[in-house]
This record gives structure tokens, C-alpha cells and sequence, in this order.
């Protein structure tokens, strides 16, 4: 009997120290969270070089990534009933994960460095106390511009009308989605960006028909972004986060977010009801949070830190992004909208969309 | 199995949308919609038209190329039928973008005629561009197909029909082209289906305002989520294109007989 306990604890031992790389610290992680493994599920190319292995390092766990490229990929998985311990979806995804009544309702006191979020990003209409879900990154929708040919005065008054003024006939790239083409027309004609008035909407879709029949757009999604840093058109509708990236290569090109206000989204953290491992989801999320994670995640992928000091150090004179226009979101505007969830109104959207494009 | 899908897609295309698998609203409503906004039904004609063409270029420039490489020596059309075969080892979509790269402002062909001082022309996100993506993805199946029929064609005929006195254009034209037309017949629906329905090449060249029927169905399963909407469409396309191989099939079997005659 002796002998047996003996071999089986010796088995144990063997096995433990086998088991991940730091065999200490791992045991130390396996007796604090349970388990010494964390499933990320993060979109493609969306993180801080280093900041998986760090986070390895410091609390001696292996991090399990997979990869998604749209909210609605990573939701078919997740209803599929793939379990993760942190994911990362948009504004309006979390909304609908909330509703559907997926999320963990985050305990605060397990993540202190929440104080170091920027207001600008806290209490966000789809998640208006941050009860769920932690902001990861952020930005808005403006317009690209190249300052050779544009004159910002038109800018200035036109805002995203812009995109229907003939001057730039031919010279325009549209973003080839329902969501953000609609949102442009809604906000240059002074309404919601979540309208659900038919009315509304059918004015949109007559300005949008009109600027496809007068403008001879060009519509793309992410390909905007070479065509750009290589200078091919004057005006193009991108992402902030986008937009950092071709200012940072081509720099004829500048960054213009109208006054009429924008889309204003958030991708933030969330864990998932049926976590594995909610508890090192948790030091997950807190150390996404900390000084050097934020500032490897926002150097590496350009999009703007939801972490204060982050955002002043980077825009900060002698920073990496102090002397580009559109790294910086613009904070507390109220005319700037998160999209709200909206199954209905989308498809609406994009039937009326896919004949838009289709009316020349 | 195989059409457990395709009776999928009928049953969504005559269903209404919020079904459960007890019971099933049927409806016309979907084919209704199709017909009843111009816009779709322009958009197919988009599609047929972009097809046509497409095809007919494969013909014109296929038909020589296959000519060409039947007539060369045995070691030389092996060369040329593995040159033709070797792009298609490799992802359509990859060398779809690849396209992009020559054809943009700053592209490949754009450098090379600045280097003579002449002035970029606007080639990408035009309907030049989208034929060439297709003329260019789908032209080896009809080469290849041509290229068989006329390796196949029995030579001795044509020595018949000079000993007949028919000149070479006239042995060409009432001898070999005859005989190869049941190659021409199926490069041209190998070419003509993938080109009718094809979605990425016209969303990658032709840019997002280049809508073909394709684009229309991908986005009715993807964007609006309208999987009955869209099946209805298939439907329709299928129809169309089973129309289309049935004439071609007439067409064919005509041309036999007469042959046969001659």
C-alpha cells in the first residue's frame, strides 16, 4: 500500500513537471485558477507582439488563441457551444450576447486596473454601466483625404457630403458595407445612425443611389487601405484604426471626422457564461489593462488604447502617434452613435444596399 | 446525399422565412420578388452579358491557341498543355489578387508605360478588368477541351477531303471546325457556368459596385440573411443555365447529323 502511494505521487510529480513550461509556477497557477490553460478567442492580427508570452511568463499558464475574422463568425461558434474563457467582439455583438444572456457579469474587484480605462470608452449605450464586457480597443469613421487635392474647406463644410460633391467625381472609395454606408447617409442628412423611421431610411437610400449614379464610386473594404497608402484616390471613407496605418505610410494623406458626427465603436473583453477558466479570464483582462500590455497592444496594431495613460503618452509630443491625425478618437461627442443591435433593421439595410450597388 | 443540398435549396426557395422542420409555409413570394424589381432582372442581364462575352473571348483566343498546339510536335504540346495546366494548380483567389497588383494605378503595367512617359490609365475596377479576371481563370478548360476533340479528330479525313480538292480553308472549315465542335460545345459551358455565377472575381476587379448575380446571392446568405430570398435566385439561375445546356446540346446533336450527311 505505502509502496503504491508512494509510486502514484511520484507519478504525479513526474507528471506535473512535465505538464507546461514553468513546472513551479504552473502548479502555483493550477492551485490559484484551477487550471493553468486560458481559450482566447481573439480577432486575426489584433494583438501586442508579445503580449501572450509575457502574460505566459509572468503567471506560468499556456494561452490557447483561435482567431476570428467577423462578430458573426465567432457568434456561430460560440452558439455552436465552443466554450471560451475570453473573447472580443464588437459594440453591438456584446449587446446581443448580453440579451441572449451569454455573458458573465464581470466581478469589479477582480480587476483593479479598470481604473486605468479612459471615460471616454466607459459606459457605452451597449454596455452602459460596463456590467459585461471591458473595452480592448476603439475608434470612429472618417474620411482619408489626400492634401494635395482636396480643399478642407470643402471638408469643412460639407462633411460626409463630400463623397457627393461632382469636384471629386471619380476620386472616391466607399466602404462596402450596409452598416457604415447607411450610417454616413443618415448622419449627412442629420438623423440616427440606429434610425428605425422607414422614412429615414428611404431618404438614405435615395442618397446613397445618388452619389453611386453621379460619383462613380469604388466600392471596397479592407483593400482601401493599400490603395490608399499608395495614393490611388483623393477621398475614402476608413476606419480610425485603418486610417493610422495609411497616414503612417503615406504622408500626402490626412484624416477628416465630420461634424455631423460618426460611428463611434468598441471592441472590448468579455468572458463568456460558460467559461472553463473564468477566474485566470479574469488576471487575463487585468493585465490586458496594465501600462506596458496596453501600449504593445496599440504599437503593434495601430488601433487607439482604451487605456488614459497609453493615449497621452502615444499622442504626447516625441509619441508614436503624435503627429497622426486619425490615431486619436474624438471623446465625448455627442453626436458620435455606437451602433445599437439590430437584426431587423440590418437586413433591411442590406437588401436596400446590394441595390444600391447594383443601380448604375 | 449528393442531392440532399439541392432539394435543401428548392424546398427554401418555395418556403417562407421562420420555419421549423414540422412545418412549412410555402410560398411564391420569393420568385415574385425576383421579377418584380428591375433592378434584379438588370442585374442578371449584367451577369448573362459579362458570361457572353467572357466566353466568347475564350472561344476567339482559345480556339487558335488549341489549333496551334495540335499541330505541334508531340514533345512541344506536352510542354504547352502542361503550361496551360500549371495555373490552375494554383488558388483562383490568389491569383485573382495577383491581378490586382498589375492592373493598378501604380501597378506592373502602369510602370512599365510610364517608363515610355505615357500617362496611367484606369484599368482596375472596370469591365475590362473583370473580363480579363474571368478570361483569364477560366480559359485552359477551354482550351484544354478543344484541344482534345481536335487530337481525337481522325487525320485521314482530311486527307480526303484535299483529295476532294478542297483547299486548306475549305477542309478547315467544313472538316476539322465541324468535328471540333462538340470540344467548343463543352468548353463553352465549362467556361460559361463558373463565369454566369462567379462572385469574388467581379468583388476583387470590378470593385463592390460591380454586382452580378453572384454577389447578389453571396450577400442574401451572408449579409441579409434572407437564405429563402437567395435560394429562389439559384433556382432561377439553375433554370437558366439548364435551358441554356439543353440548346447547346440541340445545337450539338444538329451539327452531328449533318455531318453525319456530309
Amino acid at each position: 500500500m505505502k509502496k503504491l502511494l508512494i509510486s502514484v505521487l511520484l507519478t504525479a510529480l513526474i507528471v506535473s513537471s512535465f505538464s507546461g513550461c514553468g513546472s513551479a509556477k504552473s502548479k502555483e497557477a493550477i492551485e490559484k485558477y484551477g487550471s493553468a490553460t486560458l481559450k482566447l478567442y481573439n480577432w486575426g492580427e489584433y494583438m501586442g507582439e508579445n503580449l501572450i508570452s509575457n502574460f505566459e511568463d509572468e503567471f506560468g499558464v499556456k494561452v490557447i488563441i483561435e482567431y476570428y475574422d467577423s462578430n458573426e463568425m465567432m457568434y456561430t461558434k460560440l452558439q455552436s457551444g465552443e466554450s471560451y474563457d475570453v473573447l472580443v467582439p464588437s459594440d453591438y455583438m456584446i449587446q446581443r450576447l448580453i440579451s441572449d444572456g451569454s455573458l458573465l457579469a464581470l466581478d469589479k474587484t477582480k480587476l483593479p486596473n479598470m481604473s486605468n480605462l479612459s471615460d471616454a470608452v466607459m459606459n457605452l449605450a451597449f454596455d452602459p454601466e460596463n456590467t459585461y464586457s471591458i473595452p480592448y480597443m476603439w475608434g470612429n469613421v472618417g474620411i482619408v483625404y489626400n492634401t494635395n487635392n482636396v480643399d478642407v474647406a470643402d471638408l469643412e463644410n460639407e462633411g460626409f457630403a463630400i463623397m457627393k460633391d461632382t469636384k471629386y467625381k471619380g476620386q472616391i472609395y466607399m466602404y462596402d458595407s450596409e452598416r457604415d454606408s447607411f450610417m454616413i447617409a443618415l448622419k449627412a442628412l442629420g438623423y440616427s445612425a440606429n434610425t428605425e423611421d422607414d422614412q429615414q431610411i428611404q431618404e438614405a437610400y435615395q442618397w446613397l443611389v445618388e452619389l453611386n449614379n453621379t460619383m462613380d464610386p469604388v466600392y471596397v473594404t479592407d483593400e482601401v487601405i493599400d490603395y490608399m497608402m499608395n495614393g490611388d484616390k483623393d477621398l475614402a471613407i476608413v476606419y480610425s484604426g485603418d486610417a493610422t496605418t495609411i497616414l503612417d505610410e503615406n504622408e500626402d494623406m490626412s484624416f477628416y471626422v465630420p461634424e455631423e458626427g460618426t460611428n463611434l465603436w468598441c471592441d472590448s473583453m468579455v468572458i463568456p457564461a460558460n467559461a472553463e477558466n473564468p477566474l485566470l479570464a479574469y488576471e487575463f483582462i487585468n493585465y490586458v489593462l496594465t501600462y506596458d500590455a496596453s501600449l504593445d497592444n496599440t504599437e503593434t496594431v495601430g488601433y487607439a488604447s482604451p487605456n488614459a495613460q497609453v493615449l497621452a503618452d502615444v499622442t504626447a509630443e516625441g509619441g508614436l502617434y503624435a503627429d497622426n491625425e486619425a490615431y486619436l478618437p474624438r471623446m465625448n461627442y455627442a453626436l458620435d452613435e455606437v451602433f445599437e443591435d439590430n437584426l431587423v433593421l440590418k437586413q433591411k439595410l442590406a437588401e436596400l444596399w446590394i441595390k444600391v450597388k447594383a443601380a448604375n | 446525399m449528393i442531392l440532399v443540398p439541392m432539394l435543401l435549396i428548392v424546398l427554401y426557395a418555395f418556403t417562407r422565412k421562420g420555419n421549423d422542420v414540422t412545418t412549412f409555409l410555402f410560398t411564391l413570394e420569393n420568385f415574385k420578388k425576383f421579377f418584380s424589381d428591375t433592378i434584379f432582372l438588370e442585374v442578371l442581364w449584367r451577369s448573362l452579358r459579362v458570361a457572353i462575352e467572357t466566353t466568347i473571348v475564350c472561344i476567339l483566343i482559345g480556339y487558335p491557341a488549341a489549333y496551334f498546339i495540335s499541330k505541334s510536335q508531340e514533345e512541344v504540346k506536352m510542354r504547352w498543355v502542361l503550361l496551360i495546366t500549371i495555373p490552375t494548380w494554383i488558388n483562383m483567389l490568389v491569383r485573382t489578387y495577383a491581378w490586382i497588383g498589375i492592373l493598378q494605378d501604380d501597378g506592373i503595367i502602369n510602370s512599365i508605360l510610364g517608363v515610355f512617359g505615357i500617362s496611367p490609365l484606369t484599368m482596375l475596377h472596370t469591365d475590362f478588368a473583370v473580363v480579363l479576371g474571368m478570361v483569364y481563370n477560366f480559359i485552359p478548360f477551354m482550351i484544354l477541351q478543344i484541344y482534345t476533340s481536335l487530337t481525337k479528330m481522325d487525320h485521314s479525313l482530311i486527307e480526303a477531303a484535299s483529295d476532294l480538292g478542297a483547299n486548306k480553308f475549305e477542309s478547315f472549315l467544313r472538316v476539322t471546325l465541324p468535328l471540333s465542335l462538340p470540344g467548343i460545345i463543352s468548353g463553352i459551358t465549362l467556361v460559361f457556368l463558373p463565369a454566369v455565377s462567379s462572385f469574388f472575381i467581379p468583388k476583387l476587379l470590378g470593385g463592390g459596385q460591380y454586382v452580378l448575380i453572384g454577389t447578389v446571392i453571396e450577400s442574401q446568405f451572408l449579409t441579409s440573411g434572407d437564405w429563402n430570398f437567395g435560394s429562389a435566385i439559384s433556382l432561377i439561375m439553375a433554370l437558366i443555365i439548364m435551358v441554356s445546356m439543353y440548346l447547346t446540346r440541340k445545337v450539338d446533336r444538329g451539327e452531328q447529323s449533318e455531318t453525319g450527311v456530309l
